[in-house]
C-alpha cells in the first residue's frame, strides 16, 4: 500500500467514526461492571487453569501425573485404533492419519510433489511408496475432469523414494518414472528424486 | 537445569513416546495376517534393540504387503534391511538420521560399498546427504561403475554443488542412458557440464593471501 492510499484510507476511516453518536458514559460502566461479575463468577477449575495459563509452572508430583496420564492415554488410544482398523477399511484410513510428535518437524521438511496417472479405464487410483508407508488408503489420487488423469499431491522429503500407483487394486509403475529393481520383493517400482525447493 | 523444568521435559519425552507407539501399533493394523504381523513386530523389536530406527522396517514391511508377499518373504527383507541399515549406521557416524541411514541402506542394496558412504560423511559431516545417497545410488543402478559414480559426487560436493544440481545430473544420466548412451559416458559429460558451472575450488595461495 502506497502512502497516498494510506492516507485516504484514514480520512475515510476518521469520517465515518465522526458520524457515530457519542458513547454513552454509563453504558460504558454497565459493560464493564458485567465483565467483572462474570470473571468473578467463574468457575473454580477454570479460573486456576487461567491463572496457571498466565504464570504456568510445573511441580515433580503434577508433571508425573501429566506424563503417566499421557502414556495411558497413548497406548490406550493405539489399542482403540488398533482394533478399529482391523475392523473396517474406514477405519483403517482414520487410523494412517495419525502423525506421531516425532513427525511433525520431518512433515515440515517434506516437498509437495505432483503425480499424475492416464488410467481412463480404473475406477480408483491411489499412490503408495514409502513416503505414505505403501498405505493404498493414504493418498487416494482424483480423477481431474470427467475422464480426465489421476493426480494427487504426496509429501515427500529430500532424497530418493520408490512408488507405484494401486489401480484397481494392482500395483503399476508409473510409466513417465525412471524405473528401479526391487532386490528385495522383486519386480519394478518407479523412482522419485526430491530436493529442496 | 531445575527439579520443574526436567520433569516438564520428562512429561514431553513420554508424551512423544505415547504417540509414536500408538502410532507403530496403528500401522502394524494395517497387517491383517496374525502371522506376518507377529513376524514384522518381533523383526521391529530386533531392530529397535540394536539402535536403528523403526519407520524404514515398518515402510519395508507393509511394501511387501502391497505388494502381496508371503510372510517368509516380508521376513527376509525386512532382515536383509536391518543388515544394510546396520552397515549404513557404521559408516555414516555419528548421524543417526533416519532419512539418511535409509537413504545409506538403499545405496548399499544397489552394490555401492561402504566405503564410498564413508567418504561422503567425511565430505559433508555436519549436514544430511540424503540427496547425495540418493543420486549416488541412482547413478550406480543406471550402469554407472560404483568408482565412477562416487568420485563424480564426492567432486561435485567438494565443489559445493547443490542438491538440485547433483539431481538435475542423475536425471540427465537416466535420459541419455535411455536414450542410448553409455552410462559412463553420460556421467563424463554431464558431469564436465555441472562442474563447469560451479566456482573454482580454494588453492592453497589464494585461501594464504591477505588483501593488503
Amino acid at each position: 500500500m502506497i502512502v497516498e492510499e494510506r492516507d485516504e484510507l484514514i480520512d475515510r476511516a476518521a469520517r465515518a467514526l465522526a458520524a457515530l453518536p457519542p458513547a454513552d458514559p454509563l453504558a460504558v460502566m454497565q459493560i464493564v461492571s458485567l465483565a467483572r461479575t462474570r470473571r468473578g463468577t467463574r468457575h473454580p477449575l477454570a479460573a486456576r487453569f487461567a491463572g496457571w495459563m498466565r504464570t504456568p509452572s510445573f511441580s515433580l508430583a503434577s508433571a508425573t501425573m501429566f506424563a503417566a496420564a499421557t502414556l495411558v492415554i497413548g497406548f490406550v488410544s493405539g489399542n482403540a485404533v488398533e482394533r478399529a482398523a482391523s475392523g473396517s477399511p474406514a477405519s483403517a484410513t482414520r487410523a494412517v492419519e495419525l502423525m506421531p510428535a516425532a513427525d511433525v518437524g520431518a512433515a515440515a521438511r517434506a516437498v509437495a510433489v505432483p503425480m499424475v496417472l492416464d488410467a481412463r479405464s480404473a475406477t480408483t487410483v491411489s499412490v503408495v511408496g514409502d513416503f505414505n508407508n505403501w498405505d493404498a488408503t493414504a493418498t487416494p489420487m482424483q480423477r481431474f475432469g470427467g475422464d480426465g488423469p489421476w493426480t494427487a499431491t504426496v509429501l515427500a522429503k529430500p532424497g530418493r523414494h520408490v512408488y507405484a500407483f494401486m489401480v484397481d487394486g494392482v500395483l503399476t509403475a508409473d510409466p513417465r518414472a525412471p524405473k528401479a529393481r526391487d532386490v528385495d520383493y522383486g519386480g519394478e517400482a518407479s523412482v522419485l528424486m526430491v530436493t529442496k525447493p | 537445569m531445575t527439579m520443574r523444568s526436567t520433569a516438564a521435559y520428562v512429561a514431553a519425552a513420554m508424551l512423544v513416546l505415547a504417540a509414536s507407539a500408538s502410532a507403530q501399533d496403528a500401522r502394524l493394523s494395517l497387517i491383517r495376517d496374525d502371522a506376518t504381523r507377529d513376524a514384522v513386530r518381533a523383526q521391529l523389536r530386533s531392530a529397535t534393540s540394536r539402535g536403528l530406527p523403526a519407520d524404514p522396517f515398518m515402510s519395508k514391511a507393509l511394501e511387501g504387503v502391497a505388494k502381496k508377499a508371503s510372510t517368509k518373504s516380508i521376513r527376509a527383507a525386512m532382515a536383509a534391511l536391518e543388515k544394510r541399515m546396520r552397515a549404513a549406521h557404521a559408516a555414516l557416524a555419528p548421524s543417526s538420521d533416519v532419512d539418511e541411514l535409509a537413504a545409506g541402506a538403499d545405496a548399499l542394496s544397489v552394490g555401492v560399498p561402504e566405503k564410498a558412504l564413508k567418504q561422503l560423511r567425511a565430505t559433508a559431516p555436519g549436514r544430511s546427504i540424503s540427496v547425495e545417497l540418493g543420486v549416488l545410488t541412482e547413478l550406480v543402478a543406471r550402469g554407472v561403475p560404483v568408482k565412477q559414480a562416487t568420485k563424480a559426487v564426492l567432486d561435485l560436493m567438494a565443489r559445493g554443488a547443490t542438491g538440485v544440481q547433483l539431481t538435475a545430473l542423475g536425471r540427465d544420466v537416466q535420459g541419455d542412458v535411455a536414450a542410448g548412451l553409455k552410462p559412463d559416458v553420460a556421467l563424463d559429460l554431464r558431469g564436465r557440464n555441472v562442474l563447469s558451472l560451479l566456482p573454482p575450488p580454494p588453492t592453497v595461495s589464494n585461501v594464504n593471501v591477505r588483501p593488503r
